[in-house]
């Protein structure tokens, strides 16, 4: 949920009246409570914390309204300077060079401060994948099907797109015979 | 293979095929059916109710009816070639029943031809609302007795099993439908791939698996697509005891356009009423013995809702 505006981790409108915000704030904190039903089946308990904090987060600024001020703004701003947000506010991915390598994702992950050991905990696959997929191993790896999977998973954890990862990454695997 | 079906609706077609599903069983799915028949037939609509709970029909009792003579197992195995025949009326006025009552075994392992036999009959017959009661569970019978329907309802209740259950019984019918519409190999090893449930990793949910067909085959993309936005399961939240409770149904919604990115919608919330099982223990349709119970009121509340045809929005 890190590339999400504060609006969009709230699902509401740009001209949400405060009501409209609280609201939307109390059914969200409802949807990842922990005593809850709603996501208990689909999310762990560390995305359901993960999810709340973002959520209150989001809260924190847009109930305010001189920090909401300052949001818009900074959201304005930041949309005329350099084009790096969409109309909605969502920033553009960030770009690697493409196709990537597994150095560049590395570096890039790295950068971001996150490990290859979380993001085998968030998406329930093998640490050693992920070590396959940063060196450049691709004897090790599986098919390309799956191959494509791990990095989507990868991409988002550390904040790139993760069709567009995906995609550049497995373009370098060698065609194999089926 | 529910594409097929149209070419074998005559003009005399019911207008409307209803479902309710739950994927969990004992949670008043059969009471709330036979609720919602009655309420829709108090509404001035010609309902008939099928219980399609092929291997436990209980709807009669829920109606307060005696075990009929007759049942679908009668149209199942020819012993009545038209449906209808298989059809008994109730005590209500507008309200009738095919039991599923009777020859449980033979109904329950119902074969393929006899299943398409019995879907295509079900669209003649002639009424404005066919309701079924499907059975538990996410077997290929139930879910294309769903998946066949207009309206897809969904009775959960306010715990986190029936919750689990209610959401693999949708992502079943969903993958099930993309299944049915997916004519390209390459898109069709992808849906095996994501719907093998020994493999979780990669493709867990409908967002992700039409993200890997766009990938790799964009032109089976399509009609997938299209299939994901019509599928409109409604949930119908039972036993609900407070506030609380009454808040799940938006937030099942949520929880699905997010993380399953299916578009759900909210039908209601059954309020818990001992009026219900009192009438159930004494073989009586509930809403019937008390109308103005807090029950019977949330059912009437669904019934109209529903019969406006959007699904109630959900308001924050």
């Amino acid at each position: 949920m890190a590339e999400l505006t504060h609006y969009e981790a709230l699902d509401v409108a740009r001209g949400a009246t405060p009501d409209d915000i609280r609201k939307a704030y109390e059914h969200g904190l409802a949807v990842y409570d922990e005593a809850g039903v709603a996501t208990y089946s689909l999310l762990d308990g560390d995305q359901r914390r993960a999810a709340r904090k973002r959520i209150e987060e989001a809260y924190r600024i847009l109930s305010d309204p001189a920090l909401r001020a300052a949001y818009d703004e900074q959201m304005t701003l930041a949309r005329a300077a350099s084009g790096a947000v969409d109309a909605s506010g969502r920033p553009h991915p960030i770009k690697l060079p493409d196709p990537v390598t597994g150095a560049d994702l590395k570096r890039f992950r790295e950068s971001r401060g996150v490990t290859l050991a979380r993001i085998a905990a968030e998406s329930k696959v093998g640490q050693r994948t992920f070590e396959d997929i940063e060196g450049d191993r691709f004897n090790r790896l599986p098919a390309v099907v799956y191959v494509r999977g791990f990095l989507r998973e990868y991409a988002r954890a550390v904040g790139l797109d993760p069709v567009a990862t995906a995609e550049s990454f497995v373009a370098r695997l060698p065609r194999r015979s089926p | 293979m529910s594409n097929a079906l149209p070419a074998l609706v005559p003009r005399t077609a019911s207008r409307q095929m209803w479902s309710v599903g739950g994927g969990k069983g004992g949670i008043g799915k059969s009471v709330i059916t036979a609720a919602l028949g009655w309420q829709l037939a108090r509404l001035g609509k010609r309902v008939v109710l099928v219980d399609a709970d092929l291997g436990g029909a209980n709807l009669h009792t829920c109606l307060g009816v005696p075990a009929p003579q007759r049942s679908l197992a009668d149209f199942v195995t020819r012993r009545v070639e038209r449906i209808e025949q298989a059809a008994v009326e109730t005590n209500f006025p507008r309200l009738r029943l095919i039991s599923g009552a009777a020859d449980l075994l033979t109904a329950a392992n119902i074969k393929h031809q006899q299943k398409v036999r019995l879907l295509s009959h079900l669209r003649t017959i002639d009424a404005d609302i066919v309701l079924m009661d499907l059975g538990a569970g996410t077997s290929f019978n139930i879910l294309d007795f769903f998946l066949m329907s207009d309206v897809n309802l969904l009775v959960i209740v306010p715990e986190p099993t029936s919750v689990e259950n209610g959401y693999r019984f949708i992502k079943s019918a969903l993958f099930r439908r993309l299944r049915s519409v997916c004519e390209d190999t390459e898109a069709q090893e992808i849906l095996d791939f994501a719907m093998d449930p020994s493999n979780l990793r990669g493709i867990r949910t409908p967002v992700e698996l039409l993200s890997a067909v766009e990938n790799d085959c964009p032109d089976a993309l399509p009609p997938l697509k299209a299939a994901l936005a019509a599928f409109r399961p409604r949930f119908i939240v039972n036993q609900v005891r407070g506030p609380a409770d009454a808040a799940i149904g938006p937030q099942l919604v949520t929880a699905c356009a997010r993380h399953l990115g299916i578009r759900a919608s909210h039908a209601g919330s059954v309020y818990h009423d001992d009026a219900v099982w009192q009438a159930v223990r004494q073989k009586r349709l509930f809403a019937a013995e008390d109308p103005d119970g807090m029950a019977a009121q949330s059912i009437r509340q669904i019934a109209r809702g529903l019969l406006q045809g959007e699904p109630m929005k959900f308001d924050w």
